[in-house]
C-alpha cells in the first residue's frame, strides 16, 4: 500500500481554529490546538483505536451523545467542546467508576509518581468518591511470567496489553478472563507470558497493574534519571532510555520512540539485558596471564605487555573485531593494525570474505532500503533469516505492514519461520543452497527458464519458488530483507551476485521505498564495514593498500604467520564457524589480547591479557544501523573505577608501539572517521543528535565507490549423501554473555535443541526429547531433539552460540552434511 | 544610584547639650535607675541553665531530629519506603531505597519496605515537609536537638538510628508553660 499524502482540514475545538490532517483521531489533533484529551487505552502503536475507557469523551456539535475522541476521525467544519459542563460530567464520572475496584496503595504501588491514572483523577477527577463498598480483591502480585508481575486489582481493563499480544507482537497469548468485576488479564492457558516482546506491556500499562519484576521498588521517577542512548545488543540499535541512580547504577532501560529505528518497541534482551552490566562476574580490571591463570595487575602492566606483545609480532598480528564495537573503536583497530603495526589482517565478519566490488553495491545508497519503508512496501522478502532472533524488532516492523497496510510477505529460508503464518508466499530450501534459490527466484520472476532444474538444486518446490515470484511481481516497491548469513562462507561471493541479480530484476534501485535491507550477525556490522575492518577494505570501502587475511584464514595462519591476535569484543570460540581450528590458533598464537567484558571460555583459556570492557550503557561513540543511520551511542552512567574507554587504551597501544594515533577524546576520533570515508562527510555529533541521520540522506551520499561487479556463473553445489542431513544453524536470541549474566533473563538462556523432520526423526527412531549427537568429520555437538512437521525433511537446525555444545563446533563456512543419531544418555554419578 | 538634586534643607532635632548642672543630673538619675534593676536582679533565682548537664525544655511542636515508627501491636515498620518524604524534602537530604517483603523477611506491612532510609542531618533544615507527604505517619519530627558530631558523615542517619529511640530524652514544655 503506498503512503497516503497527509491532506489538511480545519476544525474548531473549545473555541479555537485548529488544522490537522485528515482521518487524524480527534484526540491527536486536539493537541495540536494545545488542548489536552485525557485518556488510558488508546496509544496509537496498538493500531485501530478500541474506546474501551471512555476518558476521552467529547462533546461534538450535531451529536447528540458525548463521543470518544480517540475513535473519531477528525473532520472539516468540526466543532468541538472539551470543556463543557456535559464533559465535564462524564469525566467526573468515568474517573469515579475507574476507582470504584482500583484500590489506591499509591504509596506501594511502583508506578506511583510516573502513573497516568494518579495524573488524571488528579487533574479530571472529581476528587471525592461515593463508593463505600468493599472493592474487589484478587491474590496479588502474582507472577505474570519471570519478568513481570501481574496486580490484577489495579488493572483498568484498558485492553491495551491484551492488543499487544493479538495485534503488534502477534503471540496471542493474552486475553481477558472472566466477566464483570471478575474480568482480569492472563494467559489464555494459564502459562506465563514468555514471549521476546513481553516486557513491552509494562510500558504501555497506564497503571501500576503490570510491573517489571527487576525493576520493582527499586526506585521513584524522582529518584532517577533518563539517559539517552541505542541499545547495543543486536543489530536492531533500538533507541532507549537507561533509567539510572545516582549516576552509577542502570535500574531499567524504556523504548525511545524513533519511528525510523524501532517504532517505540523493545524487546526482553534489551530490556532486561541491562543487568549483566552490574554482573559480579563482569571484568572491570585489566588481567594478565600470569602462571597459567589470569590474574588482575596495574593497567601500566597491561598495557607495556600488550604492547610489547604486539610491537614484537608486527606485521604478524591479527585483528578480529566483533559486532559491538562502535565505529569509533573499529576504525582504531584498523589503524592500529594497518598503520601502526603494518599488519593488513583485520576482520569483523564471522565467515567469508566480502568482496570488494560487491561490498560497494551493496553499499549503494539507492539500492538500501530504510527500516519504515518496510512497513509501506509492496511486497516484503525475509531471505535466509530468522527475524525474531537476529534482528527482533523487524518481526514487529514486518508484522505491522502485513497486517495494517497489506504488504505482501514472501518467507524464503531454511528453517521455520515465525512469520510463516504472515507470509503470502513461503520457499524452504537446502541450508546453504541460498544462492541456488535466489537464481531459481530470478528464473520465475524472468522467462522460467531452467527454474525446475534450480528449484531443485536449491531443494525447494518449483512451485512454491514460482508462487514467491507472482507475489513479488508487481507488487510495487520491494524490500529485500537478506540475512548475512547469505553472504558469509566459500559461496557467499555468488550468492551475493544473485542477490545484486534479483535486485536488478526487481528494479530496487530506481524505485522509491524499495531496495536491500541486510540483517547482519554483528551489532554494528555496516558501521564497521564502513570504517574499514575488513581485510580487503579501507575506511570509506575504498580497496585497502593490502588485502589482509579475513577470520577463517586468520585462524589457519596461526602460529606460521600470524603470532598476535588482538579480539576486540570477540570470542571466536562462540561466535566463528569452525571451532576447532579456532581451538587450535588460540592455543598456538603467542598472544592474545582481548577487549571483553565477560571471560567467555575461550577468552579465559587462551588470553594472555584481558582489558575491561566498557559497558553498553557506559560507552560513548557511534554505529550504523544496517539501513545506514549513524547513531550515537551515550554515556549513562560512570564507568567502573578501573575501567578505561576502549578508544583510550587503543590509542595508548599505539603511542606505546612508537606511533601516536594522535587522538585525545572520542569525539576526536570520530572527526577522524568523517575525514577518512567520504560518503560520512560533513557529519558531526550535534547532528547525529538523538535520533542519528542516515547518511543516504545527506550530501556525501554520492561517494560510495563505484567498481564493477565481479562475474561469475552458479557453481554446483557439493552432493548430499543419502544418508546425511544438511546442517542449518542459526543464532538464537536467547544466547550470549548478556543473557547468562542477567539474572532475570537466564531462564530463557537457550540450549542445545536439534530440530529435526518429522520423517528424518521417524527414520532415525529420534522422538522430541531424545537426546541426540550430531556428528561430522569427528566433530560433535549433542543436543534435545525436537520434531517439528515444518521443517523440510533433509534438514537439520542447530542454535549458535551457546553456551556449551555450540554449533559452531560443525560448521566450517561450507554446507555441511551431518549425521544425527540418538545419543547414550549420559550418566551422572550420584 | 544618584539621587535627584534638591534644595531641601534636612534638620537633625538634638537633645540638650552635655555638661553643667543639668547634666549631672540626668546622669545622676539614669545611674540609680540602672541599680535599681540590678538589685532586683540579685535576689530574684538565676535563669541559667547549666547545659549539657540540665536541658532547655521544649515545646511538643518543635522539629527536631526526626524519628521513624514502628507499629506497636505488630512490631513492623510504618515505612513501606514509597518515597514521598524525599519527594517533597526542599533540601534533598532524604534518600531512600526500597525492597520488596517476602512472607520469612516482612518487615513492613504493604508489599514494600524502606531497605535503606538515609537522612542527612547536616542538610536537613528542619521544615517537616516529609512528615506532612508521609501517607503513614511513619516519620514524624522528633523533638532531639542535640545533632552535634565530630564528622560530617556521622550526621548520615540510617534507619536503625531513626527507628531507635534517643540516648537522652529532652523534656518537653509542660501545659501552658
Amino acid at each position: 500500500m503506498p503512503k497516503p499524502e497527509p491532506k489538511l482540514i480545519t476544525f474548531e475545538i473549545d473555541g479555537r481554529e485548529v488544522q490537522a490532517p485528515e482521518g487524524m483521531m480527534l484526540v491527536d489533533a486536539a493537541r495540536l490546538g494545545d488542548v489536552e484529551i485525557p485518556f488510558f487505552c488508546y496509544e496509537p502503536k496498538l493500531g485501530a483505536p478500541v474506546g474501551a475507557c471512555r476518558m476521552c469523551l467529547v462533546e461534538i456539535e450535531g451529536m447528540p451523545k458525548l463521543q470518544t475522541s480517540c475513535s473519531t476521525p477528525v473532520k472539516d467544519g468540526m466543532v468541538v467542546s472539551t470543556t463543557s459542563e456535559r464533559v465535564k460530567q462524564a469525566q467526573n464520572a468515568v474517573v469515579e467508576f475507574l476507582l470504584v475496584n482500583h484500590p489506591l496503595d499509591c504509596p506501594v504501588c511502583d508506578k506511583g509518581g510516573e502513573c497516568p491514572l494518579q495524573d488524571i483523577s488528579y487533574g479530571w477527577g472529581a476528587g471525592r468518591s461515593r463508593f463505600i463498598e468493599p472493592k474487589r480483591h484478587f491474590e496479588k502480585p502474582v507472577a505474570l511470567s519471570p519478568l513481570i508481575a501481574i496486580d490484577r486489582e489495579r488493572c483498568i481493563l484498558c485492553y491495551r496489553c491484551v492488543r499487544f499480544s493479538q495485534e503488534i507482537a502477534e503471540d496471542y497469548q493474552l486475553v481477558f478472563l472472566e466477566r464483570g468485576d471478575h474480568t482480569f488479564v492472563g494467559t489464555h492457558d494459564g502459562h506465563p507470558y514468555v514471549a521476546p516482546f513481553s516486557g513491552n506491556i509494562v510500558e504501555l500499562c497506564p497503571v501500576g497493574a503490570l510491573t517489571s519484576q527487576a525493576y520493582r521498588f527499586r526506585a521513584r521517577p524522582w529518584d532517577i534519571e533518563d539517559a539517552g542512548s541505542i541499545c547495543t545488543l543486536c543489530p536492531s540499535q533500538c533507541n532507549v532510555k537507561y533509567t539510572t541512580r545516582d549516576d552509577t547504577r542502570v535500574l531499567r532501560v524504556l523504548a525511545r520512540d524513533n519511528q525510523g529505528v524501532d517504532d517505540g518497541w523493545l524487546c526482553d534482551k534489551g530490556r532486561f539485558g541491562y543487568q549483566a552490566i552490574h554482573a559480579p562476574e563482569r571484568v572491570t580490571q585489566p588481567l594478565v596471564r600470569d602462571g597459567g591463570a589470569l590474574r588482575p595487575v596495574s593497567w601500566e602492566r597491561a598495557l607495556s605487555e600488550a604492547a610489547r606483545a604486539l610491537a614484537r609480532a608486527g606485521g604478524r598480528s591479527a585483528a578480529i573485531v566483533g559486532g559491538q564495537a562502535t565505529n569509533e573503536e573499529g576504525f582504531l583497530v584498523q589503524h592500529l593494525m594497518r598503520e601502526v603495526l603494518g599488519s593488513p589482517h583485520v576482520d569483523s565478519r564471522p565467515s567469508g570474505v566480502l568482496d570488494p566490488a560487491q561490498a560497494r553495491a551493496l553499499a549503494r545508497p539507492d539500492l538500501t532500503a530504510a527500516v519504515p519503508d518496510i512497513e509501506w512496501a509492496g511486497a516484503v522478502l525475509v531471505l535466509d533469516t530468522e527475524l525474531v532472533d537476529e534482528m527482533p524488532i523487524l518481526d514487529l516492523r514486518v508484522r505491522k505492514g502485513v497486517r495494517r497496510n497489506g504488504v505482501r510477505l514472501v518467507v524464503a529460508t531454511s528453517r521455520p519461520s515465525s512469520l510463516d503464518p504472515n507470509a503470502r508466499a513461503v520457499v524452504r530450501f537446502t541450508p546453504g543452497a541460498g544462492e541456488a534459490f535466489l537464481a531459481a527466484l530470478g528464473a520465475a520472476l524472468g522467462d522460467g527458464r531452467g527454474l525446475d532444474e534450480l528449484a531443485g538444486r536449491a531443494g525447494a518446490s518449483p512451485e512454491a519458488v514460482r508462487a514467491a515470484a507472482d507475489a513479488l511481481r508487481d507488487a510495487g516497491p520491494v524490500v529485500v530483507v537478506w540475512g548475512e548469513r547469505l553472504s558469509g562462507g566459500e559461496r557467499g561471493r555468488q550468492a551475493v551476485a544473485r542477490l545484486l541479480d534479483l535486485a536488478r530484476t526487481l528494479e530496487l534501485a530506481g524505485t522509491e521505498g524499495a531496495g536491500l535491507l541486510e540483517v547482519p550477525r554483528g551489532t554494528n556490522a555496516r558501521g564497521l564495514r564502513e570504517v574499514g575492518c575488513l581485510p580487503n577494505l579501507a575506511p570509506g570501502l575504498a580497496d585497502a593498500a593490502a588485502a589482509g587475511k579475513s577470520a577463517g584464514e586468520i585462524a589457519a595462519a596461526v602460529p606460521e604467520e600470524i603470532s598476535a591476535l588482538l579480539l576486540v569484543h570477540a570470542d571466536p570460540l562462540s561466535s566463528h564457524p569452525d571451532r576447532g581450528a579456532w581451538e587450535r590458533a588460540l592455543d598456538r598464537a603467542g598472544s592474545v589480547i582481548a577487549f571483553a567484558d565477560f571471560l567467555t571460555p575461550g577468552l579465559e583459556e587462551h588470553a594472555t591479557v584481558v582489558f575491561p570492557s566498557e559497558s553498553e550503557a557506559e560507552k560513548d561513540g557511534t554505529m550504523t544501523h544496517p539501513d545506514g543511520r549513524v547513531q550515537r551511542v551515550r554515556q549513562a552512567i560512570a564507568r567502573p573505577p578501573e575501567v578505561l574507554p576502549n578508544w583510550q587504551v587503543l590509542a595508548e597501544l599505539c603511542e606505546r608501539i612508537g606511533k601516536p594515533a594522535g587522538v585525545v577524546s572520542g569525539p576526536a576520533v570520530f572527526e577522524r572517521i568523517v575525514a577518512s570515508v567520504p560518503f560520512y562527510e560533513g557529519l558531526t555529533l550535534a547532528e547525529l543528535g538523538g535520533k542519528g541521520v542516515r547518511w543516504q540522506e545527506r550530501d556525501g551520499a554520492g561517494r560510495v565507490p563505484e567498481s564493477t561487479l565481479p562475474e561469475g556463473g552458479l557453481e554446483e553445489p557439493p552432493p548430499l549423501e543419502a544418508a546425511d542431513l544438511r546442517l542449518g544453524t542459526a543464532p538464537s536470541l536467547w544466547s550470549g554473555p548478556v543473557v547468562e549474566h542477567s539474572p532475570i533473563l537466564r531462564f530463557l538462556l537457550a540450549d542445545q535443541r536439534v530440530e529435526l523432520s518429522v520423517e528424518d526423526g521417524e527414520r532415525l527412531g529420534v522422538s522430541t526429547g531424545d537426546e541426540v549427537a550430531v556428528t561430522v568429520g569427528g566433530a560433535s555437538v549433542r543436543g534435545v531433539a525436537r520434531l517439528r512437521s515444518d521443517v523440510p525433511p533433509g534438514s537439520v537446525f542447530l542454535v549458535e552460540g551457546t553456551q556449551s555444545e555450540n554449533a559452531t563446533a560443525l560448521t566450517n563456512g561450507r554446507p555441511r552434511a551431518v549425521k544425527v543419531a540418538r545419543a547414550a544418555r549420559e550418566v551422572t554419578p550420584a | 544610584m544618584s539621587y535627584p538634586w534638591s534644595e531641601d534643607v534636612i534638620t537633625v532635632e538634638r537633645g540638650p547639650e552635655p555638661g553643667g548642672v543639668g547634666g549631672a543630673y540626668r546622669v545622676l538619675g539614669e545611674t540609680l535607675r540602672g541599680l535599681k534593676t540590678v538589685f532586683k536582679q540579685a535576689l530574684s533565682k538565676p535563669v541559667t541553665i547549666e547545659y549539657p548537664e540540665e536541658k532547655t525544655p521544649v515545646y511538643p511542636r518543635f522539629r527536631g531530629r526526626h524519628k521513624l515508627h514502628r507499629f506497636e501491636d505488630t512490631g513492623l515498620e510504618k515505612c513501606v519506603g514509597c518515597s514521598l518524604c524525599a519527594a517533597a524534602c526542599p533540601a534533598g537530604c532524604i534518600r531512600v531505597v526500597a525492597a520488596e517483603n517476602t512472607p520469612d523477611h516482612q518487615v513492613s506491612a504493604g508489599e514494600r519496605y524502606a531497605a535503606v532510609y538515609e537522612i542527612n542531618l547536616t542538610r536537613c533544615i528542619f521544615c517537616g515537609y516529609c512528615e506532612i507527604a508521609c501517607p503513614f505517619d511513619a516519620i514524624t519530627m522528633g523533638v532531639d536537638y542535640e545533632l552535634a558530631d565530630y564528622t560530617r558523615s556521622d550526621l548520615i542517619f540510617t534507619k536503625e538510628m531513626l527507628l531507635a529511640d534517643p540516648i537522652d530524652k529532652t523534656p518537653l514544655r509542660a501545659e501552658g508553660e
